[in-house]
Order: C-alpha cells, then sequence, then structure tokens
C-alpha cells in the first residue's frame, strides 16, 4: 500500500519534472535564436557599414569641391558610428578595449574633423590627406578580413565566441591562443566570429601604429596656462589651504593630508571630516574644494545666495561675473568667469555650488581657470553690425557682446555673442570677430533649475 | 413628493462625486501625510523615486518607506524636516522633476536622459564613495565621449562590452540614490575630480596588468583613477 503510493508520487514528480524541463528547454532555445538573429543581424550590419565607411573614405580622397567633400566625410562619420554600434552588440568573452573599436572610433573621428574643417572654409593639409589615405588603406585591409569571416559563418555555421578552454588548454598542454598565433605570423583558422576579429586586431597592430590622437585627446589641458610656474612645498601648500578655509567660512580646521595627485594639475591633497580640498604644486593656488555637509533649512533666496559667494569670491582675490545660476532646491550651482574691457572670457571659468542654508560655498572647481586663463593677444577686425549682417535675417538680436570662446581644437577665437530669438527659440549665435564666420550656435532650454545650454 | 426626493437624490450623488473628486484630487491639492491614501499619492512617490529616493512600491500608501523619502527629500533640499507632504515640499518636488521648456514655453521633455544613465552607473560603481569620487566616476565617461578611442555616447561607453563590472552583473540596473544623481548632475555640468581620467578601477579588487599599467593620476576613496 506504502509503497505503492510512494511509486504514484514519484511517478507525478517525475512527469511534473520533466514537463517542467521541456518548458524550460523551450523557452531556452527561443532565447538562444534571437540572440542568435540579433548577432547576425549585428554581423551583417557591420561588414555592411565598414563596406559603406570604406566608400566614403574613397570617395572624400577623390571629391575636389567642399559641398562633396563634406558630404562625404560627414558620411564616413556616421558609417563609423554606426559600424561601432554593431561590433558593440556581439559577443564578448574578454574585457578591454577592441583594437578595431577603437580604429573604427579614430576614423569616425577624423572624418567628422576634417569634414568640419572643409566646412569651415579650411582645405585639409598635405598631413591630414596623407592620414586620409592612410586610413582608407587600413580600412581596405580590415573589410577584406571581416568579408572573409562572413563567408566563414555562412559556410561553415562558426561560433560567435570561441568555446572555453579546457583545464589542459590552461595548464597550456594544448595550442596557443589564436591573436598569439596570428601576430606571431602564423596562419591559423580561428574558430569563431570574436575570435577572428581578435586576430584582426594583432594583424592590424602589425601595421605601423596610426598616428592620429583626435582633437580633442583629453578635456584637460597638457600645460595649464594659468598655473604660476614655481612649484610649493608641502607647508605652503597647507598654509594656503587654511587661509582659504577661512575665508569661506570653515575656520580652525586642522587638515589632514591625504596624498598627492599627478598629471599637469597635480597637486597636495588636503581632507578633514566633510571637507576636503586639492592645492597645486605648482603656484600653490586651491584648484578645487568640497564641502559635503548636510543643508540646514533654507534661509536665503537664491539672489540672496549668488551675491553672499560673490562677496566671498572677493575676499579670496577675485574679480569675476556670474554667467548662470541654477537652482537645485537647498543649493544653487554657479558658473562666474572673466570679464575684461566688456570681452567676457568664457574659457576662465569657476564652477562654484553655494548653500541656501547660510550662502557658504559649498563646491568650488576652478580647474578651468588655471588650465586656460593666460594674456591673449585677439582683436576684433569687423564690427558688430558687420557681424550681425551675417546672421538669419529673421534671427531677433536681443543682447550683443564680444566673448572668447573654445572652439574645436583646443583653439580660442574671439567673437561676438548674440542672443536672440528666432521663431520662439532662444539662442547664443557666435560670430568669429576676425572673419565673420558663424562658429557656434547654442540653444536655450529652460529646465526646472534655470537655463541651460544645448 | 418623488420629484423632490428625485432632486436630493440628484444632489446628493453630485455632491459625493465632488466629494470624492476632491479627496482624490491632484498632488498639492492636500497635505498628505503618513496614513494617507489614493493616486496622489502614487504620484508623490512616483516624483520621489524619480529623484533616487527609495519608496518601494508605487502603491499610493503613505507608509513609512514614502515618510522617510519625504524626510529625506526635505533633508537634501533645505526645507523643514517634517516627513508631510505639505505646499511647499509638493512645489519644490514638481519644480524638480518637472519638464523643460523653450524660451517661448513649448515642452520638450525633461532632457536628462544621459544624466539618468550616468547616474544609474555611479550609483552601481561608486556606492558608498565620497561625493568627489562618485562626480569622478561619471566624469571619467565623459573624458571618454571626448577621446578618439572611445565611442561617443553615454549609452554606447556604459554598454560597451565587458567596459563596467557593474554592467556585466546587471548592478546597472539599481535604481539610483539621490547622492548619484546629484553627482551625475555636476559631472554632466563640467565638474572633473578625476582631472581627465578614462580609467578607473579598486586596487584591492584588480589584478589586471594592462589597468595597472596606465599613468596614475590620483585616488579618490577606494578608486585610483588613471589616464
Amino acid at each position: 500500500m506504502h509503497r505503492k503510493f510512494w511509486y504514484g508520487v514519484l511517478g507525478i514528480a517525475l512527469v511534473l519534472s520533466l514537463g517542467w524541463g521541456f518548458n524550460e528547454y523551450r523557452q531556452a532555445e527561443n532565447l538562444r535564436l534571437s540572440s542568435n538573429n540579433q548577432n547576425q543581424r549585428a554581423f551583417r550590419d557591420l561588414a555592411s557599414h565598414m563596406d559603406q565607411l570604406e566608400t566614403s573614405l574613397a570617395k572624400g580622397r577623390v571629391a575636389s569641391t567642399t559641398n562633396q567633400k563634406v558630404l562625404q566625410l560627414s558620411q564616413a562619420g556616421s558609417n563609423s558610428e554606426a559600424a561601432m554600434k554593431d561590433l558593440a552588440q556581439l559577443p564578448a568573452e574578454d574585457t578591454g578595449l577592441s583594437y578595431v573599436g577603437q580604429f573604427l572610433n579614430q576614423v569616425g573621428e577624423f572624418s567628422r574633423n576634417a569634414a568640419q574643417k572643409v566646412a569651415n572654409g579650411t582645405n585639409l593639409t598635405s598631413d591630414e590627406e596623407k592620414t586620409l589615405a592612410d586610413v582608407h588603406d587600413r580600412l581596405i585591409t580590415t573589410n577584406r578580413k571581416v568579408q572573409d569571416l562572413l563567408v566563414r559563418v555562412d559556410t561553415e555555421n562558426l561560433a560567435w565566441t570561441s568555446p572555453q578552454s579546457n583545464v589542459f588548454q590552461r595548464l597550456s598542454f594544448g595550442k596557443a591562443q589564436i591573436a598569439e598565433a596570428s601576430a606571431e605570423g602564423q596562419d591559423v583558422q580561428p574558430n569563431s566570429v570574436r575570435a577572428g576579429l581578435d586576430q584582426l586586431n594583432a594583424s592590424l597592430q602589425k601595421l605601423p601604429p596610426f598616428s592620429y590622437t583626435g582633437e580633442f585627446a583629453t578635456r584637460s589641458v597638457a600645460e595649464p596656462l594659468g598655473l604660476p610656474t614655481q612649484e610649493v612645498t608641502k607647508d605652503k601648500a597647507q598654509e594656503v589651504a587654511n587661509d582659504f578655509l577661512a575665508k569661506v567660512g570653515s575656520p580652525g580646521v586642522s587638515l589632514e593630508f591625504a596624498g598627492v595627485s599627478s598629471g599637469p594639475m597635480g597637486g597636495y591633497l588636503w581632507k578633514q571630516g566633510d571637507i576636503s580640498l586639492t592645492v597645486s604644486k605648482r603656484g600653490g593656488v586651491v584648484t578645487e574644494f568640497w564641502n559635503q555637509r548636510s543643508l540646514q533649512e533654507r534661509t536665503l533666496t537664491t539672489d540672496q545666495a549668488k551675491s553672499k559667494a560673490l562677496m566671498t569670491l572677493t575676499s579670496l582675490g577675485w574679480s569675476l561675473v556670474p554667467t548662470s545660476v541654477e537652482d537645485y532646491g537647498g543649493y544653487i550651482r554657479l558658473e562666474v568667469i572673466d570679464e575684461k574691457d566688456k570681452v567676457r572670457y568664457y574659457p576662465d571659468k569657476i564652477r562654484l555650488t553655494v548653500a541656501l542654508d547660510n550662502g557658504q560655498i559649498t563646491a568650488y572647481d576652478a580647474t578651468p581657470y588655471w588650465a586656460y586663463h593666460h594674456p591673449r593677444k585677439l582683436s576684433s577686425k569687423i564690427t558688430a553690425d558687420q557681424a550681425r549682417a551675417k546672421l538669419q535675417s529673421s534671427f531677433q538680436t536681443k543682447e550683443t557682446g564680444l566673448a572668447v570662446i573654445p572652439v574645436l581644437g583646443n583653439r580660442e577665437v574671439l567673437a561676438y555673442e548674440f542672443r536672440g530669438t528666432y521663431q520662439g527659440e532662444e539662442y547664443l549665435v557666435y560670430v568669429n570677430a576676425e572673419n565673420g564666420l558663424e562658429e557656434k550656435i547654442q540653444r536655450i532650454i529652460k529646465t526646472p533649475r534655470g537655463e541651460y545650454l544645448q | 413628493m418623488t420629484r423632490r426626493k428625485l432632486w436630493a437624490g440628484g444632489l446628493a450623488l453630485i455632491l459625493a462625486l465632488v466629494l470624492t473628486s476632491v479627496a482624490y484630487g491632484a498632488l498639492g491639492d492636500r497635505l498628505l501625510s503618513k496614513g494617507s491614501n489614493g493616486p496622489e499619492v502614487t504620484e508623490l512617490q512616483k516624483r520621489l523615486a524619480q529623484l533616487g529616493y527609495t519608496v518601494g512600491t508605487l502603491d499610493g500608501k503613505y507608509g513609512s518607506k514614502t515618510q522617510t523619502a519625504v524626510r529625506r527629500f526635505q533633508q537634501e533640499h533645505g526645507l523643514k524636516v517634517d516627513g508631510l507632504a505639505g505646499t511647499a515640499t509638493i512645489k519644490e518636488l514638481k519644480r524638480l522633476t518637472g519638464e523643460s521648456t523653450t524660451s517661448s514655453g513649448k515642452p520638450v521633455g525633461t532632457k536628462n536622459v544621459d544624466v539618468n544613465l550616468l547616474a544609474r552607473l555611479v550609483n552601481a560603481e561608486a556606492r558608498g564613495e565620497p561625493y568627489q569620487g562618485q562626480v569622478a566616476v561619471a566624469a571619467v565617461v565623459l573624458n571618454r565621449i571626448k577621446d578618439p578611442a572611445f565611442p561617443k555616447t553615454v549609452a554606447d561607453i556604459v554598454y560597451q562590452p565587458g567596459a563596467f563590472s557593474s554592467v556585466s552583473d546587471g548592478q546597472i540596473n539599481l535604481a539610483p540614490q539621490s547622492s548619484a544623481l546629484k553627482a551625475a548632475q555636476a559631472a554632466a555640468n563640467g565638474s572633473d575630480p578625476s582631472q581627465g581620467a578614462v580609467f578607473f578601477f579598486n586596487p584591492a579588487k584588480t589584478s589586471n596588468k594592462y589597468i595597472w599599467s596606465r599613468p596614475q593620476i590620483l585616488q579618490i576613496g577606494n578608486h585610483i583613477f588613471t589616464r
């Protein structure tokens, strides 16, 4: 009796688990199929976009008129971006940067910048033409390998990623890794799409290094233009830090040394409780200050807090003008810049946050100011009226001024700044004060926190 | 007589409808406190969650989780900390979760797609790090956009295969805390405590040779930032 009962239970359990297993298997199969389809799409798109990229580059090389050159080069820019997105969707087993991805990005950035340069009326230099030719040649090599992989996907049903290496291979009894073998010059057939792409990395690496580093290789400058050259000692830095703290309303803090930072803006780091700050080694100025104290109930309006912060800045020796204020509730974010003889110097900027409970500065970032501030020899060659004539005829100007703005290629230009409206939207349009070119357009969006430039 | 009854009944019905619509009015029509219920509480919870305050499920019940979230919101926004969602609190909450507009007032959406994803990454990679360490993590993503070796959008960088461990293990899907949102916002506005770094790692958890070979800039909290 008992035995029969248990057989029954086991039988039912077996049927249930078989049903469950079958269901799971079907779901997994569906998932596998859909991810395989995704991979197929991504890989075929990659091959096709890289092919289009190659064609655009070829046409960009031969084009001689401005509009044709701009058209082909910006086309190349979007092709490389599309190819990059496809590559990012293919499964990968190891972390880190893929060389192909890096190459595609560089090609894209190079062609976009070249397009912009040509559009601004400048011809490519012979060096840039040479880079374009070099990039094109490399891409042909790359494409041939990708096309070959595609054929193998079609004919051999190549896997997406290589099977995990087993114990023997890990103990290096097995054959050498595909990419390494290829780098050593042996011709080994990769056993998966990813391995094929990695092998491609290795064959690209055999070419002489690709020298293009980009217009904006870094957001920070290689050499801070504003920092004095003489280095200060740690003791002097501490003195500077204490003096700064006294002026921003936290006197008598016994700071602890928290290490040094290296690089062009390197400095001594100090901290104590909620407070931390950096004093630059060169020149001994405070580049960053953070106070993470908790906020009390607000007592000030944004305007009152702003004027209080400006007074603090004056006591720190600054005479800067505010450009934007954003209200985050409890604190405001404020940007101040240098202004001399009615010319605004946008690169020379300090970013602040100010608490609305007592008007104390809670964050101070003078890195841009010290990185970019330097005596400039810029003068306007055209008048404001001549510059205004370059604008859309129905653009209604509300404010006009002169400003130094950063433009592509880590350059600065002196420009007329026109603030005005066009078809119900507000813009800032910058017209180069030397040659009358329209350098930059910024759209003004009103966010719940304040104005925002896009 | 029957007519009168009908009128009275009709009036009562209208009154009842009006009263319920008042009781379940728009957010900000009445003071909400612990024990309140209804769609306006759901709305309150949704807006709190949007700013990174944990409220649990959006169930329309003003429980202790919602109260804690309101208190934290008040504390971090310089309001009177009482855990009650009154006029001032709701006004500020509505303002900070509102839409952006063009100068002529045309709504154009919240315009913070990238900031939200950055905040998720900061939350997943640098929870519990000092504030400037969180800003620095967000800044690393933005520095990569400027670097020709990396993709050109925040999403492409964050989801680049193998780029961030928090994407591989799913932590990126956790709702960001308010401090992570604040840090992402600061980085989007240009702050960069990492001083131009494009990589960061936790020295206690990483043995990757490539990352150790990069020129180091500085350490903030548990992260070393490198070029």
